[in-house]
């Protein structure tokens, strides 16, 4: 096992995951459809949340792995970055998107 | 009552969502404190990442099943007609959600910990490596204040 690549495939699905959690979960407040597909997908919206955001991580885990074959030391920094960055950025999204749909602002 | 009932009951369910992730939030600041000491002891570094890992899972697991099959029906319907519904509107739906970054977050700085100490020092991540482990442990602490309010608001939301 390489493990830089490891950190790297890791860290770069986890960015993509909290993008997903992210859009999925206000796209969904704002398209009923949507929330009820992911209600009917596993009885609960936020289960199939779990289920696909889990399922994500780890096909982009084995998919960055598997196509990525060199990975340098300013990669595996570049993909903890953006994990962190998108970890951040997706909790203030969220966090403003529930507040103005609370006051009506939209 | 077979074990199954006893952990699929209300404040057990509670219990065990809370106390795993008081663990894994102290795993991981446990893990912060021996990734900063030169040079690492790797089993403990090890065993302090796995800690968190499993914890924050349990956790995971334990909070999923109370909030889907009782928050909904017990809870939300107190928040929802009390003196703070923004409670449930604005904290809870945002901890339910950013609960789902957790995971993939605390693999990933678990991995770093399989790294022998002359390699993550190679690689020049050790200020991202220590910056996303306090991301994991504070994530974990805002959620935690986070159920805090909801915890609040369901029992003296109402006035009394």
């Amino acid at each position: 096992m390489n493990k830089p690549k490891l950190i790297y495939a890791s860290a770069l699905s986890a960015a993509v995951t909290a993008l997903f959690v992210t859009v999925l979960t206000i796209v969904a407040e704002l398209n009923p459809a949507l929330k009820d597909w992911l209600k009917n997908l596993s009885g609960h919206h936020w289960t199939s949340k779990s289920w696909l955001s889990l399922g994500l991580y780890v096909v982009s885990f084995a998919l960055c792995y598997a196509i990525k074959h060199n990975v340098d030391a300013r990669k595996v920094g570049m993909s903890l970055n953006l994990a962190i960055w998108s970890a951040v950025l997706g909790i203030i999204a969220i966090l403003l998107f529930f507040t103005a749909h609370n006051f009506g602002w939209f | 009552m077979d074990l199954i009932e006893i952990i699929t009951t209300k404040p057990v369910l509670i219990g065990i969502h809370l106390g795993f992730a008081i663990l894994a939030i102290d795993a991981f600041l446990w893990l912060l404190g021996e990734m900063s000491h030169s040079p690492w002891q790797t089993r403990r570094l090890r065993l302090a990442a796995l800690i968190g890992v499993v914890g924050y899972a349990v956790s995971w697991l334990a909070g999923g099943y109370y909030y889907v099959k009782f928050y909904g029906s017990l809870v939300k319907p107190i928040i929802k007609a009390g003196s703070a519904p923004w409670v449930h509107n604005i904290i809870m739906e945002t901890k339910e959600h950013i609960f789902l970054f957790i995971i993939p977050l605390a693999v990933s700085a678990a991995l770093i910990t399989w790294l022998r100490e002359e390699d993550w020092q190679a690689l020049n991540i050790r200020r991202s490596s220590l910056i996303l482990v306090s991301l994991v442990a504070g994530l974990g602490l805002l959620i935690g204040l986070m159920g805090f309010f909801i915890s609040a608001a369901a029992r003296w939301g109402g006035g009394a």
